[in-house]
């Protein structure tokens, strides 16, 4: 498959017309300036993912998981970018063109380091070696001046949640990409139980009294029944989190990014914790 | 009556006690100060803000249900009318998803309104499809289940194109009672407390409601202006518990029928019993749930478990039940003239299937707009759309099959495989076979949702045998299916495993992922299913009439029977494995064969299959391009497709009363 992009006359790596099924590895790809011809879901993108920025010329393929085939086919790409998460498209989207499968997200695995080595293989494969290099050593950079940052902040152990409701939340563990960072910025991860996050049931939010010192960490977007709701419930104002004012509330990441989601994480938690003095 | 404490007392005193020492158990967990390592106060916090509100709302919101459906019920004269089989839950909830998509600000200020504003517009839907039929149950239940669907369906929708689907999924539908503090209680009881007022103030109108409108009538009572300030209460009440802890299914439905089955004989009985009944169920079913719960959290919303419980109660009670006495179901209003030469009439169809089947391969939208396929584009995109295009009209064609062979055995023209809970059942068979092996392949999956399809078939029919059920009970029995399958399937769902993706693609129907195998696949069944079936025109035929014609005329009915039964089965749950169990295609198809004047069996069944194939085909084309580049699921299309035709159906029998 992969030898037809190589044929007697190559595409030159860097004229390479890629389509991106998986928002990491979009993000990926923009991050070493490779704009994509196409990529899924993209008004959600920009509101969930938020950067890197989408340039106007890239086409909107619908749904991950229900791509527009048709569509696809129409804009022949030479290049189709899967995660595992889309295995299952794998046999439509070969009889359109090669398909590069870069994993960042397997069980039970940190993401991290596989989204570094996806970034760096994404950069092999278009012909910037040199500036995916030079993100991962930005990346790696960026986090260990963070870690730095939030040295006190990092003394206690931290939920890290997202809210479906006012009633309910849901935990993100090490084999998250905020999760792993947490750990990479030296802060403890408080949830210690199962987290398969990407389908596990939401939790009811008494299950934050379980470690009463610890901090909580909020991503965004909040729903409006939160808003609401949130400041009237009793037991979320008894945690201590609560009372002591150790909770941060940050703006919106890729739950399922690449490294661009990485340092877009840990840049929104430095700066929420290091702006208000109650923290630490 | 009687000087011993009667049964049901010391049965319903002895479920409440069972409740109460779960409860108490939890509390003895929690006590402040007996487990070590926790901080004594954050243990009082959570007693007193999330057991003790826990226990409240259970209690309140059952019992709020439980008046909510009493009043329904006795309103309508429906002893199954209740907040969920009346989309009053699915419009309230509807109501509130859209509101937090487009007007968060609303939300913010009063999920309550929104909620109550959603499931009044569901009512009032109902009852005006519904009015000048009297209100006739059946009429009634059928149009509560579409805005039910449909709503579902519209929610489903807005969460797959807003990509937020999995935590929304999970919270939707979920009916969780976890609570945090004091507020939803307090709301729930106060509305209780006046519904409670208002009910016993209106007792003598409520009353006088239960008998008949010229009775009413001749007793001086504005009829319509009672009946419509007590349904805005049950409204209010069933809309509050939406708004605060979401959908609990059955509560509402089961409370007032145990509480008659009970017992409870006046009307001042009923109001006493029925909350109390609701308060007991809701309360023991939500022990049971955290009795079950792991660290990780609740397994199964509490919402769901009601449903697990309440629907083999109502396919058990559904014998036992007493239906008021109405006019019977007519045969539908449409029984157009016979045509004179039907097999022209059926090549014509054909021809129009063949015509749509051109235009799905040709018509669509591409970067630049509308354009018609042609030359190399064409044998490119061809490739493509055929075997999506191919497996939806087959899957539409052996549905509208199955919806004639099941209009036919049961003699109802309002049964199909989608009304009496088949699909469902198919979808529970498939769960369950997923369950066991995550990796099962198409054919075992096939087995499974055969398996499951034909368990629910004959469950329902024989049901329907041993009760001597009429059409309307069948019906019923069908919707109570409908409801145990669908709780299993959230059940299964809320796993939250690689599965619970795989369940959720099928729900929603999904002809996006199909191949050229899939497309054999469904081609080699609609025609082993619809060629024995054309054979067996005759059965077809006779069975309609009874057991009795049938024998005299020397047929075997039961190898009849059960054969037909089998295809049918089969047939809904090839067609369930590609276009999800809710698309209406097996109850709208034979209906319109019958409306163009098709109505011999062979005749039928050959138009049905045709004009099925036809609607499927306009669902997919429409998924495809209705929010271009975005595909939403074909199954969903259907159903509202589906939705539209009951309406009219359900219309049309306004015009011929009134």
């Amino acid at each position: 498959m992969a030898a037809t992009a190589l044929l007697p006359q190559p595409v030159s790596a860097a004229q390479l017309r890629i389509a991106s099924i998986d928002w990491g590895l979009l993000e990926t790809a923009l991050a070493i300036g490779v704009v994509p011809a196409a990529a899924t879901e993209l008004r959600q993108f920009a509101r969930i993912a938020v950067e890197p920025a989408l340039p106007a010329s890239v086409v909107d393929l619908g749904l991950r998981g229900s791509p527009n085939y048709e569509l696809l086919r129409i804009l022949a790409p030479d290049l189709i970018l899967i995660s595992g998460f889309y295995e299952y498209q794998r046999p439509s989207l070969e009889r359109i063109a090669p398909v590069l499968a870069l994993p960042i997200y397997e069980a039970g695995r940190p993401p991290y380091p596989l989204a570094q080595s996806s970034l760096l293989a994404l950069g092999e494969r278009t012909g910037r070696k040199e500036d995916a290099d030079r993100y991962a050593a930005e990346t790696a950079a960026e986090l260990e001046e963070r870690r730095l940052a939030l040295h006190s902040f990092a003394s206690r152990p931290a939920f890290l949640i997202s809210l479906g409701d006012a009633r309910h939340f849901r935990a993100f563990g090490a084999d998250s990409m905020p999760g792993d960072v947490l750990a990479r910025l030296g802060i403890t991860n408080a949830w210690q139980d199962d987290t398969s996050y990407s389908a596990a049931a939401p939790v009811g939010i008494e299950a934050l009294a379980r470690v009463p010192e610890a901090s909580i960490i909020v991503l965004a977007p909040l729903p409006a029944e939160v808003s609401r709701g949130l400041p009237g419930n009793a037991l979320w104002n008894a945690l201590p989190a609560v009372r002591e004012g150790r909770v941060a509330v940050l703006e919106s990441v890729n739950h399922f990014g690449g490294l661009p989601s990485a340092r877009r994480f840990a840049r929104l938690l430095a700066d929420a914790v290091t702006r208000e003095p109650n923290h630490g | 009556m009687a000087r011993p404490i009667p049964l049901p007392i010391l049965l319903w005193s002895g479920l409440g006690l069972f409740a109460c020492a779960l409860f108490g158990r939890k509390v003895v967990a929690q006590w402040p100060g007996l487990q070590s390592g926790q901080v004594v106060d954050l243990d009082s916090v959570i007693l007193f803000y999330g057991l003790l509100p826990r226990a409240a709302v259970a209690l309140l919101a059952g019992a709020a249900l439980g008046l909510s459906g009493l009043l329904l019920q006795r309103i309508l004269r429906n002893p199954l009318a209740e907040p969920s089989t009346l989309g009053i839950s699915a419009g309230a909830q509807l109501a509130l998803a859209l509101a937090t998509l487009y007007a968060p600000s609303i939300v913010a200020r009063s999920s309550a309104a929104v909620a109550f504003a959603g499931g009044i517009a569901a009512v009032a839907l109902i009852l005006a499809l519904t009015w000048r039929r009297g209100l006739e149950p059946v009429s009634v239940v059928l149009a509560g289940m579409m805005v039910a669907l449909t709503a579902n369906a519209a929610g489903a929708a807005l969460i797959l194109a807003n990509g937020d689907y999995l935590f929304s999924l999970f919270i939707w539908g979920g009916g969780s009672l976890v609570q945090q503090g004091w507020d939803p209680a307090i709301a729930i009881g106060w509305r209780l407390a006046l519904g409670l007022g208002a009910a016993a103030l209106l007792m003598r109108p409520l009353a006088i409601l239960g008998l008949d409108d010229v009775a009413a009538r001749g007793l001086g009572l504005s009829l319509n202006a009672s009946r419509l300030l007590l349904i805005a209460l049950a409204v209010w009440l069933a809309t509050t518990v939406v708004s605060e802890v979401g959908i609990i299914g059955f509560v509402g439905l089961a409370a007032p029928v145990l509480a008659t089955l009970s017992g409870a004989r006046s009307l001042k009985q009923k109001l006493v019993a029925a909350p109390l009944i609701g308060a007991v169920l809701l309360w023991l079913t939500d022990g049971l749930v955290q009795l079950a719960a792991g660290a990780g959290g609740e397994r199964v919303p509490t919402g769901a478990a009601t449903a697990l419980l309440g629907g083999p109660l109502l396919l058990w009670l559904l014998p036992h039940l007493r239906l008021f006495e109405w006019p019977s179901l007519e045969r539908p209003a449409h029984t157009a003239r016979r045509a004179a030469r039907p097999w022209l009439r059926i090549a014509m169809l054909g021809m129009a299937g063949i015509g749509a089947l051109a235009i799905a391969l040709l018509l669509g939208q591409g970067p630049h707009g509308w354009s018609l396929a042609s030359g190399d584009v064409l044998a490119d995109l061809v490739a493509w759309r055929l075997p999506r295009v191919v497996v939806a009209a087959a899957s539409g064609s052996m549905l509208a099959a199955a919806g004639v062979v099941i209009q036919r055995v049961t003699a109802n023209p309002l049964a199909s495989p989608e009304v009496l809970g088949i699909g469902a059942g198919a979808g529970a068979g498939l769960a369950a076979v997923l369950l066991f092996a995550g990796s099962a392949g198409l054919g075992w999956q096939l087995a499974g949702s055969t398996a499951g399809a034909l368990v629910a078939l004959v469950v329902i029919l024989v049901i329907a045998a041993r009760g001597n059920l009429g059409p309307e009970r069948l019906l019923f029995a069908g919707i109570a299916m409908n409801a145990l399958c669908s709780a299993v399937l959230a059940a299964v769902i809320a796993l939250g495993n690689a599965q619970s993706y795989r369940l959720l693609g099928w729900l929603t129907g999904s002809t996006i992922q199909v191949t050229g195998l899939e497309a054999s696949v469904v081609v080699i069944g609609l025609v082993l299913i619809t060629v024995p079936l054309l054979l067996a025109g005759r059965w077809l035929a006779i069975l309609p009439l009874g057991a009795g014609r049938a024998l005299a005329i020397g047929l075997s009915v039961r190898l009849a029977r059960n054969t037909l039964i089998l295809i049918a089965a089969f047939a809904s749950a090839l067609a369930a494995q590609f276009v999800g169990p809710l698309s209406f295609v097996g109850l709208i198809a034979p209906h319109l064969a019958r409306m163009i004047g098709l109505d011999r069996s062979r005749q039928q069944l050959a138009g049905a299959v045709i004009l099925g194939a036809l609607l499927m085909m306009l669902s997919d084309w429409l998924s495809r391009m209705i929010f271009f580049p975005y595909q939403l699921p074909v199954g969903l299309f259907a159903s509202l497709l589906g939705g539209v035709y009951l309406t009219l159906l359900l219309g049309r029998g306004v015009q011929r009363r009134g």
